[in-house]
């Protein structure tokens, strides 16, 4: 791993940590509202300034990165999960099942994600959850096409050759011969994509799919928030630089693991 | 020629097929009756009984999807819940401002991607090199909405150079479509920075230097010219990326097009406007692609040989 590489790994880190530990570092209740103290600027008791509700924006930038993370994470988990599964049965067994798995995908992929996203997640009451279902939804796509072209090149060498020879069944091939060689592919695309997740989680809730206030996300607070930008701008930078250096370092990371892995950049997710 | 074009246009009707499929799932699964969200709410009893029966709402889903098809090409995507006006009308009304604001983001992004990318590919590993590597992935990596904001924050409001939104002219356009480019900015600066470095050893550029061209003429001539395929590539695919951020910047500098009134059909709940707008933004999306394809055609000439290769 690069130098540039390891920085973000260890900024990701950095981040994910307050992030989780945000209960324990901060000392104001990210929700509770204070009128005494109104959009105050930066200052030592508050130290990213507060809210039009006096509510502590350091507070809910760190409670708000946890819902963020944790919903690009899972939503990035659970579309490798999906796409290595449809990945390689499609790649596998080949035939009709491939082809229709493959048409869904090349549909999904035809839409812009936003949109499909966002028409996934109305159909849902706001939350946290539709946001991921919608992200899942969208981002296995992709994941199932990549697993299926190495689940294809696998199903021929071999190895697996030897392994139909002595007499195992298919399941043993897949699961114990080849989905063994696809989980790093799948982890490294999961790290290419997830500053993907991190935006589009971010873009998500700024158009108020996502978890409702007074719940803070990253999104949601730039969101409501944006009014304020002239008289209080740090209400509106702090979530955005957060956003920002997060994706950044997972977008750094990403082109470290490509580099590594050589694998082919097909377009951009999210 | 033909053929090509020709084979690509066939191919995108199953596309729409499974586009048409996928949004008619979508409307059925929307929270209360797919015929409001269709036709909205206030349209009168008898028309809902109407256009249930012609969607054969009562009968099975096959038919329920031809249907949908069929009010589809009547050009009926429903009215908003809201104002009652035809969505296809206000699809239709407020594509040019969309398409001028996108049209403005790849003016900036296409030039300046091209000469950012060709200057840190040819001065590698240079300071303006490593300045530009981190630009570009930076641009990636800040979301829209926020860049739009603190663009915002510092052209007009501190700055009072430029409005802060509205519809208009150039002076209106200029930071949202700045605000859009830089994602698009920042991958063409990239694909241009890989293909020139691809293609900058190659014989025939070798050879057009021992041949005495002078630097800036292959640079220009051959180097370029090999480059350009690769950015209508990433141009293309970025254009549904200028759909997704068109959402996010139109609602931020309250420019008047799909993208705002996407966000105004999510706020409100607004059922068919949503719909309408995701079919038609993915209309949008598949034919640019298509005309990407045909692009390919023009510039490079191996595509013509087996027709598949990019």
């Amino acid at each position: 791993m690069g130098l540039n590489g390891k920085i973000s790994a260890v900024l990701i880190m950095v981040i994910f940590t307050l992030s989780l530990l945000s209960p324990y570092i901060v000392s104001y209740d990210p929700d509770s509202i204070d009128l005494d103290s109104l959009k105050e600027p930066p200052t030592m008791k508050h130290f990213l300034g507060t809210d039009n509700k006096g509510r502590d924006i350091l507070s809910r930038v760190l409670y708000g990165g946890r819902i963020s993370i944790s919903i690009a994470v899972l939503a990035a988990l659970i579309s490798m999960v999906t796409g290595l599964l449809i990945g390689l049965l499609s790649g596998y067994y080949g035939g009709k099942l491939d082809t229709f798995f493959m048409a869904l995908v090349d549909l999904i992929l035809a839409f812009p994600s936003l949109l499909l996203a966002i028409g996934v997640s109305v159909i849902f009451p706001p939350g946290m959850y539709t946001v991921m279902i919608a992200l899942s939804a969208v981002g296995w796509a992709s994941f199932a096409r990549l697993i299926r072209g190495q689940v294809i090149s696998l199903r021929e060498s071999t190895f697996v050759e030897a392994a139909k020879a002595i007499g195992c069944s298919n399941n043993r091939i897949l699961l114990v011969h080849i989905l063994p060689q696809c989980i790093p592919l799948a982890f490294v695309m999961t790290g290419l994509k997830l500053g993907g997740y991190i935006l589009a989680e971010a873009g998500l809730s700024f158009l108020g799919l996502g978890a409702q206030p007074p719940t803070a996300t990253w999104g949601s607070m730039i969101s409501a928030n944006r009014v304020f930008i002239s008289s209080a701008p740090w209400m509106v930078l702090s979530p955005g630089i957060l956003i920002a250096i997060t994706a950044l370092s997972f977008n750094v990371l990403g082109d470290d693991l490509r580099e590594k892995y050589a694998i082919q950049k097909n377009g951009r997710m999210l | 020629m033909k053929i090509y074009v020709f084979k690509k246009i066939v191919l995108l009707f199953p596309l729409l097929f499974g586009i048409t499929l996928i949004t008619f799932t979508l409307t059925n699964a929307l929270p209360g009756d797919p015929v409001y969200s269709m036709v909205g709410e206030r349209a009168s009893l008898q028309t809902i009984e109407k256009i249930r029966k012609e969607i054969g709402a009562d009968k099975g889903a096959v038919r329920q999807y031809l249907g949908y098809v069929s009010l589809l090409l009547t050009g009926e995507m429903g009215r908003s819940y809201y104002t009652n006006r035809k969505v296809l009308d206000e699809i239709a009304a407020k594509f040019p401002n969309t398409l001028e604001l996108a049209a403005g983001a790849m003016g900036i992004a296409v030039p300046f991607g091209i000469l950012l990318g060709l200057v840190s590919a040819i001065k590698k590993n240079s300071i303006s090199d490593k300045l530009i590597t981190v630009f570009s992935i930076t641009g990636l990596s800040v979301p829209v909405f926020w860049s739009g904001l603190v663009l915002m924050l510092f052209f007009s409001l501190k700055l009072k150079l430029l409005p802060p939104s509205g519809t208009g002219n150039l002076r209106y356009l200029l930071l949202p479509a700045l605000t859009l480019s830089l994602p698009a900015l920042a991958s063409v600066v990239r694909v241009t920075r890989v293909s020139v470095l691809e293609v900058m050893d190659m014989p025939f550029v070798r050879t057009a230097r021992a041949k005495g061209i002078k630097e800036i003429s292959i640079n220009m001539v051959h180097i370029l010219r090999n480059v350009l395929l690769p950015v209508v590539t990433v141009t293309g695919l970025e254009f549904g990326s200028y759909l997704n951020g068109a959402v996010l910047t139109e609602t931020i500098f309250g420019w008047d097009g799909i993208g705002r009134f996407t966000m105004e059909g999510i706020m409100k709940r607004d059922y068919p406007v949503i719909m309408g707008c995701i079919l038609a933004g993915t209309l949008i999306f598949v034919l640019i692609n298509l005309l990407v394809d045909v692009t390919y055609y023009y510039i490079d000439p191996r595509v013509r040989v087996d027709g598949t290769e990019r």
